[in-house]
């Protein structure tokens, strides 16, 4: 039996770029934002209307987006300067400015080639490689007020301090109920599944922010009602994959279908188009610079290097939730040209096969030419992490006898 | 593999080359002309081979103008780079991996000798000597396959420095280069190194993007600076003091003028006084220094007085061809080949990336560290694309181009991602056609049909 309420997102999505038509009519701006540490509560206590701009899965835009920028510019950004190019997409038509962080390099090019042929208003946020030292710090902070003072000159009034605390605490419910609601796709019962909960969190790019929050809410009693204490185990001989690497937008359920069909059971993420950055988000001091500090010392995006094996907080929370959601594998997804995952596969591989994690890395595009390679590969995993597991049963039958 | 006769430099220059004065280094020994006409003539084609292959798809070939004596001596401090920097290094001079187009100057002031991948490279294949054009091609290609083995295949090329690193071909002492500029491949590259046996100390000091009217932006990358140069300062031993630091930026600064002095004369000489090898080779000591920045400033400063006499006597560089098209070139890491465009008729008259660090000189004056941030955020190849356009498109009119090739390399995501913007806003700005070329050769003097047909048409258009 299907969550009731995920139906009521489905269709409120549908209106939604028409709702925004009508909000536009009636003066409301909308910013479109693209990134991993774009303070989304600053652009929200402005009295924006925040919307994420993250598409991906149909290469035809990806073709055009390659005409501006380049073929050797990640697929997801070459999908995104693409469908700029090409204007169809109802929340990019409805767009007044957009907002870009320069987490990833590449998408800071996007901003700018965005802005030129497509004559955008672009707001950029830079963001330290050095995110971890203080005089990093000290820098953001700059810049996340630089950030504020031209989006309150495209507002037209100052960031008031109080509507921006509201939005803290509302965008804090949001973030504490996603994490509850994500601890039931991974339990025994599995009353809600991974990818209803992955789209339920992509609806939230676009949602209204306080309906949405109310819609979570009527989703987590719904799903209290069915299991009071979920737990996190496995079901009886499901195959508990772990989903990591470049993100995976709206439109991209490629690699997500395939683990499906071949019999994995998607327990957990950590991607930043996922769960990943409604974690550990500790907003401390109420302003531009509190809210964006919150961002940035949240896990990084793999574009922040961590020269130290050792301190690296990603693999730190990737092993930590590999742990919390009993997953047996991970399948590793890198989008063509995505450097800051790609070149850590190897090394993620490496790592995790030391605590007995076996990782399948899968390289892709947007392209459908290479799904049965993919579905052979994940298939083959999915059916060694199920031999694994009967042989590990069979032993501990053994060692019961 | 040669087919051609390999280049050598003829007897009858002899005399008059090894009438020129020689060069000062550092660390205050000196070479004569008869030294490096020694050198050139016979240890280096022992040695290296590879360089005197005249074949023309030879990227590194030397120029054909043996009279620009200035070129032979360029030459020697390309090829004695492996030796020089091996004996500093045995002395305990730290070498450290930096990136290219960046100042050099806390690099050097603190006792280190900056490495960009291009030149980790170019001392890797030197490390194995008497080896032909194939074959130290062929080696180079191993180092990279081996990098792209171990991290992906869709790293540029500039992986093959960090294998280089990695396969201990060559010896780096500190892993330090500036980040974000020019390049979004290297800063993933830098991390990779964390997870190997020899740990290598690494330190990245950021450049931020976006930094127009930021004074935070220039606070910071100081603050780095000075972290930077303590690293390399405990390597070395050296006392960093501001006056120590002022006088490596007096130094390059010297080198940065002269060789905008030598871009300016160039410029506006009724025939290009060097052909393009020269041109490119000559300017663009004043960028890396070639790990001895006194050898570089003693060489621009020849070398301007040996563009100054030909200029006065109208002659035309050994190679370029009547009524050449003039071309400016864009992008990083890669360039169309100076021998093909020649010969179908085309001269380089300048390039947007080495141009952008010399083109800006360090105050002498005040706080050391921030006047290099500020210097570096002055590049005018490091701001928004629009405006790096703009800089381009002047000096696309100041050097008198006909067109502009922007070049980028396979893998190459950051400046591949604005080659057309910038094409085209040269084109509108400047009034000149443009183009924009992939190169997947590179490091390859085979299968160059592809990027060489498609400079060799642009500039039948142009």
């Amino acid at each position: 039996m299907s969550v009731k309420t995920l139906d009521v997102i489905r269709k409120r999505l549908e209106e939604r770029p028409d709702e925004l038509r009508r909000a536009r009519e009636n003066g409301l701006k909308v910013v479109g934002w693209v990134g991993y540490n774009v303070p989304e509560e600053i652009i929200h206590a402005l009295g924006f209307i925040p919307v994420r701009i993250a598409i991906g899965g149909d290469d035809r835009l990806v073709e055009i987006g390659a005409r501006y920028a380049s073929s050797k510019t990640c697929v997801f950004i070459r999908e995104i300067v693409g469908a700029f190019a090409e204007n169809q997409d109802p929340y990019i038509q409805q767009t007044d400015i957009l907002a870009f962080d320069a987490t990833c390099l590449q998408n800071y090019r996007a901003a700018e080639v965005i802005e030129y042929f497509f004559k955008k208003d672009v707001v950029v946020l830079a963001v330290p490689r050095n995110f971890h030292l203080d005089e990093a710090k000290e820098y953001f902070a700059h810049e996340a007020n630089e950030f504020t003072r031209l989006l309150e000159e495209r507002a037209g009034a100052p960031l008031d301090s109080a509507r921006l605390a509201e939005s803290v605490a509302l965008y804090n419910d949001i973030r504490k109920t996603l994490k509850s609601i994500y601890t039931f796709q991974a339990s025994k019962d599995n009353v809600i599944s991974w990818e209803e909960v992955y789209d339920l969190i992509q609806a939230g790019d676009l949602l209204d922010k306080r309906e949405y929050l109310s819609l979570l809410t009527q989703t987590l009693d719904e799903l209290k009602e069915r299991q009071h204490h979920p737990v996190i185990a496995s079901d009886d001989g499901d195959c508990r994959i772990f989903l990591s690497g470049s993100l995976i937008p709206r439109g991209d359920r490629k690699l997500i279908g395939i683990i499906r069909s071949v019999g994995g059971r998607i327990v957990g993420d950590d991607l930043w188009s996922g769960i990943l950055p409604h974690l550990d988000l500790d907003i401390k001091e109420i302003s531009p610079a509190g809210v964006a500090l919150g961002y940035l010392n949240r896990t990084p995006h793999a574009a922040l290097p961590y020269l130290d094996l050792e301190s690296d907080r990603r693999l730190k929370k990737l092993q930590e939730r590999l742990s919390e959601f009993k997953a047996q594998g991970v399948i590793y997804h890198t989008l063509r040209y995505c450097d800051p995952f790609t070149f850590k596969a190897k090394e993620t591989k490496n790592v995790l096969a030391k605590s007995g994690i076996p990782l399948l890395e899968i390289h892709t595009e947007y392209a459908g030419s290479d799904y049965e390679a993919m579905k052979t590969r994940v298939e083959a995993f999915v059916e060694m992490i199920k031999i694994k597991s009967e042989i590990a049963e069979e032993q501990g039958v053994l060692v019961d006898a | 593999m040669a087919i051609t006769s390999p280049f050598s430099y003829p007897e009858e220059i002899k005399d008059k080359f090894i009438a020129t004065p020689g060069l000062k280094f550092k660390d205050g020994s000196t070479v004569s002309s008869a030294e490096i006409w020694e050198f050139m003539t016979k240890e280096a084609p022992r040695r290296f081979p590879y360089a005197f292959d005249a074949g023309a798809n030879n990227m590194g070939r030397f120029s054909d103008d043996v009279h620009f004596l200035s070129g032979i001596k360029r030459g020697y401090l390309t090829l004695t780079l492996k030796d020089r920097v091996m004996k500093q290094h045995a002395a305990g001079t730290p070498t450290v991996l930096v990136q290219g187009g960046q100042a050099m100057d806390a690099y050097y002031a603190a006792g280190g000798i900056p490495v960009r991948p291009g030149l980790v490279m170019q001392w890797a294949r030197n490390m194995e000597e008497g080896l032909s054009l194939r074959q130290s091609e062929t080696l180079g290609l191993n180092i990279l396959e081996s990098g792209r083995r171990k991290i992906s295949i869709d790293a540029c090329n500039q992986i093959a420095a960090h294998a280089a690193i990695d396969n201990k071909v060559v010896p780096i002492d500190l892993i330090a280069p500036f980040l974000c500029l020019r390049c979004s491949d290297m800063s993933f590259l830098v991390e990779t190194h964390r997870n190997r046996v020899h740990d290598i100390p690494r330190y990245l000091v950021d450049y931020p993007v976006d930094h127009e009217n930021k004074p935070w932006a220039a606070e910071y990358i100081a603050v780095e600076l000075r972290e930077l140069i303590d690293k390399i300062a405990a390597l070395s031993g050296r006392k960093i003091t501001d006056e120590v630091l002022f006088d490596e930026i007096k130094l390059e600064n010297r080198g940065r003028r002269i060789a905008t002095e030598i871009a300016d004369l160039w410029w506006g000489a009724e025939n290009p006084p060097t052909n393009s090898t020269d041109f490119f080779g000559i300017a663009f000591l004043a960028n890396d220094f070639v790990g001895d920045p006194v050898a570089a400033v003693d060489l621009l400063e020849q070398s301007k007085k040996e563009i100054e006499e030909r200029i006065q006597n109208n002659v035309k560089g050994f190679g370029v061809p009547d009524h050449a098209k003039r071309l400016f070139i864009c992008g990083s890491c890669v360039g169309p080949n100076a021998h093909h465009a020649q010969t179908a008729g085309a001269i380089f008259v300048g390039r947007d990336d080495s141009w952008s660090c010399i083109s800006v000189p360090v105050q002498e004056e005040g706080d050391p560290y921030l006047n290099i941030a500020k210097s570096m955020l002055a590049y005018p190849y490091e701001q928004r694309t629009e405006k790096r356009a703009e800089w381009t498109a002047d000096m696309v009119k100041r050097s008198r181009a006909d067109g502009v090739i922007f070049m980028y390399q396979w893998g190459c995501n950051y400046q591949s991602g604005v080659a057309r913007m910038i094409s085209d806003i040269v084109k509108e700005r400047a009034g000149v056609v443009t183009t924009f070329v992939e190169v997947g050769e590179l490091g390859r003097s085979e299968a160059t049909e592809q990027s060489t047909n498609r400079v060799e048409a642009f500039i039948e258009m142009v």
